[in-house]
């Protein structure tokens, strides 16, 4: 036994060696000498991540051969947390890429940069973009970042499956061959499209409002909001709020809170294969312009059912070619339509960042209309500027790219509130959805205990800040 | 007890450790199964136990993954063990010695901060040693220049120099182990004229060997599987560690490639797992010293 | 220079790495993170200091439903996973005592589980706790039983605490080594005395193992306050917050919801809780922990 073991330890002992020795490290690419080198850290580790890199490369081989600024591009998983030390400790990076979800929380702190001479100087105003995103960059009237992609959330619905229940659309009097335009329509489609199995557990819904992080502004779509940022006070328990949640209440009783559960656990996450609505289990759901390269990875023949991807342009609509289409989400509101909840990647320039000129040089470059036109298009998203080349449009990977370019261009498109402690106030909204729809809260007491919290923290918050003020501290 | 007797309940013993073990073991035979399977079997319903048909080449396609560099990261990994094992073992026996043999004044209240240091959340010193080591950095830097020998952020030191110093698990272990040595013995030493230093290295670490290797072996296993500590410290791709450049590519690949981030995790328990069947007898006999036995 | 002072010097000689190491890389950052407990604090600019708001911090907690929801968790967690960690461990380290062959293998497949990464295991028991496809709910339907939604609110910190009893194979070596130490003798001298093996078990070997049943006890109490990354990872808190560990709530207030001063609050909170209850162990050990 003892020479086995010595064997296997040797072995080991020799595979460690070859690690060591061998382990060569992937080569760090070098800045050119006498070129400022800007740090930027990207929250996205995945295809995204790449899909940036590709215009960080063009940048660092036509703009930044020209000014001399070298970008480190370095994606990296758990950001907020490593970047919020490393700005703690004096050592931020120049460049960070956040979630539109956090800009405001981060900017109240005085963890950003002010960017509006940097933008003027760039000739990057309000005119270059579209508003919803360009209000949503800025907090108590400081511009503090610029968008990378936005994504702005619309109705996917399964084209194939209203065409196979047809019979059954059309004996609930509804047409099969469009989208809900409605929301009292959009639940009869939902109703219509359940089916269930022999047993008469519940096998594929119309719609299930599955917590996601779009979630907590679903009351955009009852012509409700979040916070009032004059009075300083949130709005939970507004009519249109109370019927938002009501209405997801409503999917919860009609379905069963196991439907969801299991909806929930049981089926893959978003960027699955066994995502729920690449496998016919969810008819309809709000997503944004990406779900279109998610489908093409994940499941590509949801986009070729008629000729192969690269013929979609010989049919008269390429349209035709894909199994989903897209439509605005239908509101609760008559009369305003075009509702929509308008994400956004955003890069911000940390306070104390060492190179803040050379940095917004990248962030400028990222909001050329051609550079932005691409990056968009590699990653599948809608675009935040003012004006889109018909190109654009046209070669896009999500053959409806049009339809929330007008969306995010609607006077009714919306964007995250303004609030400082808005990471607290979505979990607290996740947590009243869940609540309501898990546990079968009363929608208006569950509501009115969020407001009451919410608000509370807020005035807190608010009590502090002011404190920090009047002690100069700020 | 007759020989019948002892068949019979080494009978039931075997059938108990089995079931147990078949128990325990599921759960990674899965991920074996998983790592060995196409794309399209790891989401099949009902899921299939048995890979058909089998896939080792998951293996050979996590060492050329763009996303994970698994020598690389194996690489760093031992380098920063190597240096956290050695510096364990010396210094929280050095100071197990001073906590089991020597009776000092203050002792009884430095070990129990001691132990309650164990028991402090590690996310809640991060920022603050961060801060220190930036702290040193600038003055180290003031010094001797920028990048010298003693620059603590982006390098490994944060995470393999704090061992040098004891960690508080392993000196509490080792002190359980070395107040069970008889103190005749080091009295006996003492009496022929050995040094205090002399008594430790001569008499109490010969005897503790293996509960040096087990201490040896806790450390080794506590950076190859920590997570935490390299997240906070570790910025750059090149310098990721197995447990970190694993979560990366569960985050890159996660939901998509099952089979290869599974063959990834077999991959990453596989040396561990082969020391601790080669060693354990000498781990757990480790555990056990009492050097009167 | 007498005894007593020669002896301290000593003491203190052998014990200094640690000292030298706990003052640089605990105790500065355990005050720092006690003083930012009792301020206003965020890590988003190192201009924008720590400002004093004295116990606001703390007058806050006590009224944040989400601190007792967290905390009451845990405790629940604790309850169960800690109690019948220390026992299955215990028992498993007794059947792998016995003189049997193969003990290695069976050592090793018990050990096995801890060896994994807390990723790769987390990935495997959502697997094995899905509703529809998982292995668990299958088996239940084998033997004709509804299906339990295991990671549901009901049953989803059950579930993680069974999941815990997985990766026992730390506490079991542990054991194991301390069995290594019943002297052979004393069983002999219980067989004579017609000791059956249970009685065996209560008078010889229990008593004999109670110092590394504190040991362990310890370390569990410890493991078990400070757990994130698995229910990070499998349940990110919820459903409704039912897994909402204390540790959890912790890390948001520090990282996402950028309260470092509320952060450092809570941690000082964790660690008296810890403190109390291995105090209590420490104070109840006398009672019945043996010595040789």
């Amino acid at each position: 036994m003892a020479w086995i073991k010595r064997i296997i330890f040797s072995a080991m002992a020799l595979v460690a060696l070859i690690a060591f020795l061998l382990g060569s490290r992937p080569t760090e690419e070098v800045a050119p000498p006498g070129f400022t080198v800007v740090e930027y850290w990207e929250k996205w580790v995945g295809n995204e991540a790449a899909q940036m890199k590709v215009i960080v490369d063009d940048f660092n081989h036509t703009v930044g051969q020209q000014k001399k600024i070298y970008v480190r591009y370095m994606s990296m998983s758990d950001i907020d947390q490593k970047t919020l030390i490393a700005v703690s400790a004096g050592v931020p990076p120049d460049i960070a890429g956040l979630w539109d979800q956090q800009l405001g929380g981060f900017a109240a702190l005085g963890a950003l940069e002010p960017l509006d001479n940097l933008a003027t100087q760039h000739g990057i105003t309000a005119k270059s973009y579209l508003p919803v995103f360009w209000n949503a960059c800025h907090y108590n009237g400081h511009l503090y970042g610029l968008v990378s992609t936005p994504g702005t959330i619309a109705l996917i619905y399964n084209k194939l499956i209203f065409e196979q229940s047809a019979a059954k659309l059309r004996a609930a009097g509804l047409d099969p061959n469009r989208a809900p335009t409605t929301l009292a329509e959009f639940d009869r489609y939902a109703a219509a499209l359940d089916l269930r199995d022999s047993s008469g557990q519940i096998d594929r819904v119309g719609y299930l409002p599955l917590q996601s992080w779009y979630h907590p502004l679903i009351s955009y779509w009852f012509g409700g909001d979040i916070f009032d940022p004059k009075t300083h006070h949130f709005t939970l328990t507004s009519p249109a709020t109370v019927h938002a949640y009501q209405w997801m209440q409503s999917y919860s009783t009609r379905l069963g809170q196991r439907t969801l559960i299991d909806f929930q656990n049981s089926l893959g996450a978003f960027d699955a294969p066994n995502n729920p609505f690449l496998v016919g289990k969810l008819v309809m759901e709000q997503q944004g312009p990406w779900m279109a390269s998610y489908i093409q990875n994940l499941k590509p023949s949801m986009s070729e059912i008629l000729v192969p991807k690269s013929e979609e342009y010989k049919l008269p609509d390429r349209r035709a070619n894909y199994a989903w289409a897209v439509a605005p989400f239908p509101s609760a509101v008559p009369g305003e339509d075009d509702i929509s909840y308008n994400s956004f990647d955003v890069l911000v320039i940390p306070a104390n960042a060492p190179h803040p000129r050379e940095a917004f040089e990248f962030l400028a470059y990222v909001n050329r209309q051609d550079v932005a036109e691409k990056l968009c298009t590699l990653q599948s998203k809608n675009c935040q500027l003012a004006h889109v080349s018909a190109a654009f449009l046209k070669n896009h990977p999500n053959p409806y790219i049009d339809v929330y370019q007008k969306l995010a261009a609607s006077p009714h498109a919306r964007a995250v509130p303004s609030v400082p402690i808005w990471p607290e106030v979505f979990k607290e909204l996740t947590d009243t959805a869940q609540n309501i729809t898990l546990s079968g809260a009363d929608v208006t007491t569950a509501l009115a205990a969020a407001q009451q919290r919410m608000q509370e923290r807020y005035d807190r918050f608010h009590r502090i800040e002011l404190a920090r003020q009047r002690a100069g501290l700020n | 007890m007759n020989k019948r007797g002892r068949l019979v309940s080494a009978l039931f013993l075997h059938a108990g450790l089995l079931c147990v073990c078949a128990g325990l073991i599921l759960p990674f035979l899965w991920m074996l199964s998983t790592s060995l399977k196409t794309l399209p079997q790891t989401t099949e319903t009902p899921p299939r136990f048995l890979p058909h048909p089998w896939q080792p080449q998951n293996y050979g396609a996590i060492f050329t993954h763009p996303n994970f560099h698994a020598l690389l990261y194996t690489r760093n990994t031992l380098l920063i063990a190597a240096l956290t094992v050695i510096g364990t073992v010396i210094s929280s026996s050095i100071v197990a010695y001073g906590f089991a043999r020597i009776a000092f004044r203050g002792k009884g209240i430095l070990f129990a901060i001691m132990l309650g240091t164990i028991m402090i959340p590690f996310p809640i010193t991060m920022v603050s040693l961060f801060r220190i080591f930036r702290w040193m950095d600038v003055h180290t830097a003031a010094w001797l220049g920028a990048g010298n020998f003693l620059q603590m952020l982006g390098t490994f030191k944060p995470l393999w120099l704090p061992a040098w110093f004891g960690s508080a698990f392993n000196i509490f272990l080792l002190r359980q182990f070395f107040i069970t040595i008889p103190r005749e013995l080091s009295e006996a030493a003492r009496i022929d004229g050995c040094s205090e230093l002399g008594i430790f290295l001569r008499i109490i670490l010969p005897l503790a060997r293996p509960a040096l290797a087990v201490v040896a072996l806790f450390s080794f296993l506590g950076v190859w599987n920590d997570f935490l500590g390299p997240l906070v410290f570790i910025q750059r791709p090149n310098q990721y560690t197995l447990a970190l450049g694993l979560e990366a590519f569960q985050n890159r690949v996660g939901g998509s490639e099952w089979n290869l981030l599974m063959a990834a995790s077999v991959l990453v328990c596989v040396p561990t797992l082969l020391l601790f069947f080669l060693a354990q007898r000498t781990f757990i006999r480790g555990i056990a010293t009492t050097g009167g036995k | 220079m007498n005894h007593e002072r020669r002896n301290f010097f000593k003491g203190i000689a052998f014990v200094s790495p640690w000292l030298i190491g706990f003052i640089v890389f605990t105790a500065v950052p355990i005050v720092l993170s006690l003083y930012y407990s009792f301020c206003d604090y965020a890590l988003t600019n190192p201009h924008r200091g720590p400002y004093w708001i004295g116990l606001d911090n703390y007058r806050q907690l006590l009224h944040d439903a989400l601190f007792w929801k967290s905390l009451v968790n845990t405790l629940y967690y604790a309850a169960m996973a800690l109690p019948a960690g220390l026992l299955v461990s215990l028992g498993f380290a007794l059947m792998l005592n016995a003189d049997i062959r193969g003990q290695a293998f069976y050592r090793t497949i018990i050990f096995l589980p801890s060896l994994i990464p807390a990723i790769a295991s987390a990935m495997v028991w959502l697997w094995m706790f899905n509703g529809r496809l998982g292995l668990f709910n299958y088996l239940l339907g084998k033997v004709h039983l509804p299906p339990v939604n295991w990671l549901g609110e009901r049953w989803a910190m059950p579930s993680l605490a069974l999941m815990s009893l997985w990766g026992v194979g730390n506490t079991v070596v542990i054991y194991l080594a301390g069995l290594q130490d019943v002297p052979t003798a004393l069983y002999e001298a219980a067989h004579i005395d017609g000791a059956g093996p249970f009685r065996r078990l209560f008078a010889v070997t229990i008593p004999i193992l109670t110092p590394v049943i504190f040991f362990n006890l310890v370390m569990a109490i410890i493991a078990t306050f400070s757990i994130l990354t698995v229910p990070y990872i499998m349940t990110q808190g919820g459903p409704n917050n039912a897994t909402y560990f204390y540790t959890m709530f912790n890390y948001d207030q520090a990282f996402r919801f950028l309260h470092m001063g509320y952060a450092s609050a809570l941690a000082w909170i964790q660690l008296l809780i810890t403190l109390f209850f291995t105090a209590i162990a420490f104070w109840s050990a006398r009672k019945w922990v043996h010595y040789e």
